[in-house]
């Protein structure tokens, strides 16, 4: 991830959560924290468990972010910041927990007063992990159409370039589904799960293979004693977690969408 | 193939809800920067490492780079890391955590080192690789947090033992395992007992004297990849280090370990310059040498084993130090005969004649004209004291080290050392475990017998940073058993020349299993001078001759390359 990108994608991420930018030099960033992302980023749960016990004028922190050091002032003082540092990372967390779940509705320049009618779309961004003792990770994006049962994938990316807006707009009007949310998790799941059934597995194979060397060592080296000692069966349960091929699917974020007929 | 399958059940629980009760909703723009952070958080492939596009401020070098390559891909997260001291096996086990951290493999991290590395382990973690390590101060810290730097004492110490056994970890790093190599000891059970998902041992000195060593320390790694006990003792029993000459077990060795060697990592060492420097007796001290040589304890009781090479060696170094060990025979004897008690008197008379240490105003002349700071290594807590005091009467202020010293102050004595003190002075269980490359002189006060010994003192200042050339200062006494082995171990073969790897491959050689030993024996079992000598002479010989075969060896191999 490159210091501008991450400038920028700081920059996005404090305007989203209503902070007030105090300083956007192409070197660093100032910002001044509302109440919520101070209590969020800052870890300071005693000021803020003091102040509401008393119930005194909060003062959230400024936060001054480093983006190009080379660039930077001599006199300002912050936190560096770049692609593996704490903070960084810690920010990426929040996105991901402060945007879990949406519903938007496509803006649609109007024609007249006819009253349009848009279809809703569940969305799932989810990704796919192949774990052993080593690991792999497959982002998909998919979308179901609750009317049609269609599916579509890179679905994020074409909602990209729809308008959207969260209040659904005037002389719009959603249809609706016939296929409820719950249900419609479910097809996605199968949907998900059926994008890697034929997919390569060597590596899980391999996986087991490598278990299954370690497992006849250690029979071998334990193969004298005639109670085993505890350490062969920790160790035999350490082998499990190292190498017992797996696979997750997590979700990123998802969220109803209701989009017109030409939208996708 | 069955592979077990997981949903994420949490986040559609979740969502339902939310539609139940019309939301709250989060906001577009944020929504897709979830989605950008975690394409960029995403492990596009098995292979390769991550961990450098985390890292900054920090440029791994190499063959580091290489090593944790290899740990990743090729050993399943379980191996030796033994690269000869100095060339940065700390970084190489950092790039392990970081990767393994990065692809969600690894999340608790209990990093085990000697009392003296635990802060500098936890600050390098910090500041070189953001993982934020904490150093094991309360008992409460196993629980609360997930990546811990404890010294190995204090961990397989109750309370802590037991609340460590609760914990899943995920790695395990032992640093200076070495110390692992006997498998009866406590150390040795509490790290079999515990669940090595992955794990790296670190060690520069993966075998010191017995074959048996490597097979405990790969066993503990990796139960049964050398075979289990009874097999292996059968096969290699008094092969002594010749196992190295065992292409089959060299080769099972290298599957789970990593050396690199300072001659193939391609850096450019500053050197080391050797000096020795001869000391002449003073007659006082000459005659406490010469007493101590003849002193024969009685046949019971004191035990016909005693050697009197002991207080020989220590004659060499200080009169305390002898003092020390005379009053500790004498205090062993509950009912001593009169004849033992009276031997040992007129030792102590003899000693309390020698008015003073020509080996200390030898380093006091050094030190005043190196005029920077300086090391000095000595065998024995007496002379240490004994030096401080010297020192400071002279007007120079030094710090002791000691491996018995507390972690902080390991630390505080090593940060008096690099800001505020010109000489500090250590004895040989501080050798380990502290870095000093800011420094370049060092004095051996006197030797020790084992030359790994000798290169962990010397890998203190030696090592990756040092940026002068390295000054090796060697005192040896004229005439005596000290200058013999100098004379033979370090001069003849050009020892402290060597590099690391060098005089290990050149021990392994050899068939002597254990070198300390085998030269006590030498000098203890010799009737008389001619003997020693020529036992001596032999010895070198071999060593000599070991060399060479080495580096035929080389010429031979690159010769078909």
């Amino acid at each position: 991830m490159q210091q501008q990108e991450i400038h920028d994608f700081l920059l996005t991420y404090f305007k989203a959560n209503h902070c007030e930018i105090l300083e956007n030099h192409p070197a660093y960033l100032t910002i001044q924290l509302t109440v919520e992302l101070d209590k969020e980023l800052m870890n300071r749960p005693f000021y803020w468990h003091y102040l509401e016990k008393t119930g005194g004028v909060p003062n959230p922190s400024q936060l001054t972010l480093i983006t190009d050091p080379q660039q930077a002032p001599a006199d300002v003082k912050g936190e560096l910041i770049h692609f593996g540092s704490q903070r960084l990372h810690q920010i990426f967390a929040s996105t991901k927990k402060l945007a879990g779940f949406i519903r938007l509705y496509e803006e649609i320049v109007q024609k007249g007063h006819a009253q349009s009618p848009l279809y809703p779309w569940l969305s799932i961004n989810a990704k796919i992990s192949y774990q052993s003792d080593r690991k792999k990770d497959i982002l998909l994006s998919a979308g179901l159409n609750l009317i049609t049962g269609k599916i579509i994938e890179q679905f994020h990316e074409r909602l990209l370039h729809i308008q959207v807006t969260p209040k659904i707009p005037d002389y719009s009007f959603t249809l609706s589904p016939l296929i409820k949310p719950k249900s419609g998790l479910l097809r996605l799941d199968s949907y998900i799960r059926r994008t890697f059934e034929g997919d390569d597995h060597t590596w899980a194979e391999r996986a087991i293979e490598r278990w299954e060397d370690d497992l006849r060592l250690l029979e071998n080296f334990y193969q004298d004693m005639e109670d085993k000692a505890e350490s062969y069966y920790t160790e035999k349960v350490a082998l499990q977690n190292r190498y017992e091929p797996n696979i997750t699917i997590s979700i990123v974020n998802g969220g109803l969408f209701y989009l017109s007929n030409q939208a996708i | 193939m069955q592979i077990r399958i997981t949903f994420d059940d949490e986040w559609s629980e979740e969502f339902l809800d939310k539609v139940e009760n019309d939301g709250p909703w989060a906001n577009w723009e944020l929504y897709k920067l979830a989605v950008q952070a975690e394409n960029h958080l995403a492990i596009p492939e098995f292979e390769g490492l991550q961990a450098p596009h985390h890292l900054n401020q920090l440029t791994p070098l190499p063959h580091q780079l290489e090593a944790a390559r290899q740990v990743v891909e090729n050993m399943n997260g379980k191996a030796i890391l033994a690269d000869e001291v100095g060339l940065g096996k700390t970084i190489e086990a950092g790039l392990i955590i970081k990767e393994y951290m990065i692809r969600g493999l690894v999340k608790k991290v209990l990093i085990l080192v000697p009392a003296s590395l635990v802060s500098q382990w936890a600050f390098e973690l910090n500041t070189k690789f953001h993982i934020p390590a904490v150093v094991q101060r309360k008992s409460y810290v196993w629980d609360s947090y997930d990546c811990i730097v404890s010294s190995i004492d204090t961990a397989k110490r109750n309370p802590h033992r037991d609340i460590i056994f609760k914990q899943e970890y995920d790695l395990i790093i032992i640093d200076e395992a070495h110390k692992l190599k006997n498998n009866k000891t406590k150390n040795y059970e509490f790290v079999q007992s515990l669940k090595k998902k992955f794990c790296l041992l670190l060690t520069a000195t993966p075998i010191q004297n017995k074959v048996e060593e490597i097979f405990h320390l790969v066993s503990l790694l990796k139960p049964g990849h050398l075979g289990n006990a009874t097999l292996f003792s059968e096969k290699y029993k008094g092969k002594g280090r010749t196992i190295y000459e065992d292409e089959h077990l060299k080769e099972l060795v290298n599957t789970v370990m990593i050396r690199n060697r300072r001659a193939d990592t391609g850096i450019e060492w500053t050197k080391r310059h050797v000096e020795t420097i001869i000391i002449k007796f003073t007659p006082t001290e000459q005659a406490l040498y010469d007493a101590v040589s003849t002193f024969k304890p009685l046949s019971e009781g004191a035990g016909s084993a005693f050697s009197s090479l002991t207080l020989q060696r220590e004659a060499c170094s200080s009169r305390e130090a002898v003092f020390n060990t005379l009053k500790n025979m004498s205090q062993k004897h509950e009912n001593p005969a009169p004849e033992f008690i009276e031997k040992l008197n007129n030792l102590f008379e003899t000693a309390k004649l020698v008015e003073r240490n020509s080996k200390a105003e030898k380093a006091l002349e050094l030190i005043q004209k190196i005029n920077d700071k300086v090391i000095i290594f000595t065998e024995y807590r007496a002379t240490q004291l004994y030096l401080q005091w010297f020192l400071q009467q002279n007007g120079i202020s030094s710090v002791p080290f000691r491996g018995g010293f507390k972690r902080g102050k390991k630390d505080w004595m090593k940060e008096l050392f690099q800001n505020k003190i010109q000489v500090l002075i250590a004895t040989e269980a501080g050798g380990e475990g502290i870095n000093l490359q800011f420094c370049h002189h060092l004095i051996n006060f006197d030797l020790p017998w084992n030359p790994m010994r000798l290169e962990q003192r010397i890998g203190r200042v030696h090592r990756l940073g040092q940026t002068e050339d390295v000054m090796i200062y060697n005192f040896a006494t004229e005439n005596t058993v000290e200058e013999h082995i100098l004379k033979l171990l370090y001069e003849k073969i050009h020892l402290f020349e060597k590099v690391i790897g060098e005089l290990d491959d050149i021990l392994t050689k050899l068939d002597i299993g254990n070198i300390e030993e085998y030269l006590v024996d030498v000098v203890e079992g010799s009737k008389s001078e001619g003997e020693m000598k020529i036992k001596m002479d032999n010895l070198s010989s071999m060593i000599q001759f070991a060399q060479e075969m080495k580096e035929e060896n080389l010429h031979a191999a690159t010769g078909n390359s």
